[in-house]
């Protein structure tokens, strides 16, 4: 019946929608009542703050949760998903924000899980199988990632392009994409871009859920905003300024703070020549009070110049200076222990930083805790006192410091990794990617604890995924590039055209 | 329903681990009962006391593996540890009182070594804990069964100092020592996992190794030293062991890598690292030998014994991953 009655009313059948949708853990509404409808051949944009419920709906549109309350209908039929196996077979597959690649496994492997091609007697035809996760990537114009690879062993953009490869090789009808740029630069985002109008052009409903704003005004044939657990309105045109007010509920300023004045002061790291896995050569300085960003595409040495500067990686050769002394720092804990402190908060909050498991105080004393012990008896008054001076100055959102950290939001999980290593004081800080997959409102507040920190006197360098923060936020931007600094771009009037232009100057030619 | 702007739920009192634990202590005071009724006197000061002190030998060694499963570990070496601990009190003493003090620091120091060769291959050469203790328990019995002799030497006593023994059969204002001495061990290693930076450390290991690493903890220094006190403390339930019995035997330890572990798991440790306390583990060892006694009680054979206890931690397991799930 409604086939022909709703083509008679005018009324296109939804590929895929939710009706009255309701999700709540352990007491807390993740989402309330939402309805949400994509079509097929258009390209649905889900926009949000982190926390307005758009991971939990594409779930339960996904088959991966089930609803409390609510309606999932296919095509117009009202379906039951128990599993994302249920949801596949009616051509619904999902790119989810944390992968599900197996990490142990090849990238062949992955993408051909649970189709492996068979030989004699039905056992895993191991050759076709390299062969044909070659065809699949090459088909995509994929050509650097090796389909021998472990998963495991590939920096987090080509992760999450082999998931989306697997995916999107499913010919899927309606495909749910989960913040599928977050990890990925200009050059990915443009190939991703260009896959999604493919598949659109071919009838696929594709729903995709993004932070940035110019990825969704480029790619979006509709915007449905989400707040508090709800969709709060679906929209063909609308501006970035409204969407904001639309999903913070108030109206937010300018997305960057203004940028403090460079600093001519001294140098607080110097680091010459250093080289080491992933790292040639590289001689960078950073002054006292100086934002310097890092640029460049992914797996191109930013995570290994980190992890040496912060001792959890050794380089072969060069040296590190902090305050112009030459320093050896064997590990994370000899670079806590260094005078001028440096502090690193890591690419994967959930795997590198945060112990989810336990409270917003234990994860903030943790570097500070033999500092207010006295023999080895933790000074519990003056843990509570100092842990929330700093809850209150970053203004985590939390029920309270004992809240495990895995309860909060990805922006307020950052928070308190920022916090960690403010509690221990430390002047050098080198930030990875810290707003990766955050809301737009905590990504301000970052920027502003920036610049104040940066004002304070203290020194951050930050390497983001996202050029045009990199361009508004730096005093300066060295881009990397196999390992090597390929450009130092001036701050002032820098964009993230520039950026990405020098980043990728040599592939070109 | 009204809707709430603020979706931040109030903290519970009573959070999962804290429950855990309650479950731990409330199953005890019910085999109490339940034994009672199955033999009147069961739950008598004299018995009562009697089924704690062979619950300190497990308490004991659970704390060790509490130790250990909070990082994630586990420490199977504690069947031979603990049995060649014995021997070697014994036949180091001589069975003298003279050499008792002597024997007692050879004895748990030879605990402790053992812990710190098991530490140092997981944390240094990275080999798993299953493979490595369960390597350690299998040359720590080849050492006992080599050098004892099998127990078969004449001339070397096999009988703890008659000082240890009288200390462990001892009692101070009508407690008995083994019992003090399990109440001083649950005092310190609450405090030590409660409110010191090495408490805190342990956790934070379980939790994250990785994040803690990165967060200045001293992964490999910390997994050393909780190895080393796990060998420390199956070597203490040796001494106790044989002091108790008076006799040092071989196959004397095996029953206590089981009970060990099955002890922390009721108690509400989480298997895999990061949550738990001792204190959980502690009423979990009580449970435990309670239960084994009531059954005895009830006159239920060996074999019967061995699968309601493996029947139990299974539904115990199968309850707290249900849990697990919730959260």
């Amino acid at each position: 019946m409604s086939l022909a009655e709703s083509a008679g009313a005018g009324q296109p059948v939804p590929a895929i929608e939710g009706v009255g949708i309701s999700r709540a853990f352990g007491g807390v509404r993740a989402v309330q009542d939402a309805s949400f409808a994509a079509l097929a051949g258009e390209v649905h944009a889900l926009v949000g703050e982190n926390g307005a419920g758009k991971s939990t709906l594409i779930k339960i549109l996904g088959g991966r949760i089930r609803p409390d309350a609510g309606q999932v209908r296919v095509r117009g039929a009202a379906v039951l998903l128990n599993s994302p196996h249920d949801a596949h077979r009616l051509g619904a597959w999902t790119v989810f924000q944390e992968l599900t690649l197996l990490p142990a496994m090849t990238v062949a492997e992955n993408l051909l899980l649970g189709r492996e091609p068979r030989g004699r007697l039905g056992l895993i035809d191991r050759r076709a199988m390299e062969r044909d996760g070659e065809a699949m990537l090459a088909g995509l114009g994929i050509h650097h990632i090796d389909p021998l690879a472990l998963v495991q062993d590939l920096p987090l953009a080509e992760r999450q392009i082999v998931e989306i490869v697997r995916a999107i090789t499913q010919d899927p009808s309606i495909l749910f994409l989960d913040e599928p740029t977050s990890s990925l630069m200009e050059r990915e985002v443009a190939w991703l871009f260009g896959q999604i109008r493919r598949l659109r052009a071919a009838g696929t409903a594709i729903v995709f859920t993004s932070h940035r704003w110019n990825e969704i005004v480029s790619i979006a044939d509709r915007i449905t905003v989400c707040r508090g657990g709800t969709n709060v309105g679906t929209f063909t045109e609308i501006g970035e300024d409204e969407a904001v007010t639309l999903m913070t509920g108030r109206r937010v300023g300018s997305q960057y703070p203004p940028r403090p004045p460079a600093p001519a002061g001294e140098t607080a790291l110097a680091v010459r020549n250093l080289s080491g896995e992933g790292v040639h050569d590289v001689s960078l300085e950073l002054r006292k009070g100086e934002i310097l960003g890092i640029g460049g595409l992914a797996g191109h040495g930013h995570r290994e110049l980190f992890f040496m500067l912060f001792g959890a990686q050794q380089p072969t050769g060069g040296e590190i200076r902090l305050d112009g002394k030459p320093v050896r720092i064997a590990s994370p804990r000899a670079a806590v222990r260094t005078g001028s402190g440096i502090a690193l908060v890591p690419e994967d909050r959930k795997t590198e930083g945060l112990l989810l498991a336990m409270s917003v105080r234990d994860n903030m004393s943790l570097t500070i805790l033999s500092r207010i012990a006295s023999v080895g008896v933790i000074r519990q008054a003056t843990e509570q006192r100092l842990c929330r001076g700093i809850m209150e100055m970053l203004k985590v959102r939390a029920a309270g410091l004992a809240s495990p950290v895995g309860a909060l939001s990805g922006g307020n999980q950052q928070k308190v990794l920022l916090g960690r290593w403010l509690l221990a004081d430390c002047r050098t800080l080198l930030l990875y990617d810290v707003t990766r997959g955050v809301d737009a409102a905590t990504k301000h507040e970052i920027y502003e604890l920036m610049t104040r920190l940066a004002g304070e006197g203290r020194s951050i360098m930050f390497y983001s995924s996202d050029a045009e923060e990199l361009a508004h936020q730096a005093h300066r931007v060295l881009v990397l590039r196999e390992g090597r600094i390929a450009a130092e771009l001036d701050g002032t009037g820098l964009t993230a055209e520039d950026i990405v232009a020098a980043a990728m100057r040599d592939r070109a030619a | 329903m009204a809707r709430t702007d603020a979706p931040a739920a109030r903290l519970p009192v009573l959070t999962r681990e804290r429950r855990r634990i309650l479950y731990a202590c409330a199953a005890a005071v019910v085999l109490f009962l339940v034994g009672n009724v199955v033999r009147p006197g069961f739950a008598s000061p004299a018995s009562i006391s009697a089924i704690l002190v062979v619950a300190s030998f497990v308490g004991m060694v659970a704390a060790g593996q509490t130790f250990v499963i909070l990082i994630g570990g586990i420490d199977l070496s504690v069947p031979w540890v603990l049995n060649a601990a014995a021997i070697l009190l014994a036949t180091s003493s001589l069975g003298q009182d003279g050499r008792a003090a002597y024997a007692l620091v050879l004895t748990l120091g030879m605990g402790a070594v053992v812990g710190l060769a098991n530490g140092l291959a997981i944390a240094l050469l990275g080999v798993p804990a299953v493979v490595m203790t369960l390597a350690m328990n299998g040359i720590m019995e080849g050492l006992t069964l080599g050098l004892s002799g099998g127990l078969t030497c004449a001339s070397c006593a096999s009988y703890a100092p008659p000082v240890v023994q009288a200390a462990i059969h001892g009692s101070l204002l009508g407690i008995p020592t083994a019992l003090l001495l399990w109440l001083g061990v649950l005092l310190v290693v609450s405090v030590l996992l409660s409110l010191t930076v090495f408490g805190r450390s342990t956790y934070a290991i379980g939790n994250n190794a990785r994040a803690s690493f990165l967060a200045g903890v001293n992964v490999k220094a910390m997994t050393v030293a909780l190895y080393m006190l796990s060998g420390f403390f199956s070597a203490l339930a040796g001494v106790m062991l044989v002091g108790f019995g008076g006799q040092a035997s071989l196959g004397m330890g095996d029953p206590y890598l089981f009970q060990s572990i099955a002890a922390v798991v009721i108690g509400g440790v989480y298997i895999l690292g990061g949550r738990g306390h001792y204190v959980g583990a502690a009423a979990g060892a009580v449970t435990l030998v309670a239960l084994v006694s009531v059954l005895l009680a009830m006159n239920m054979p060996e074999y019967g014994r061995s699968i309601i206890y493996g029947v139990i931690i299974l539904v115990l397991l199968l309850l707290y991953g249900r849990e697990e799930g919730e959260a």
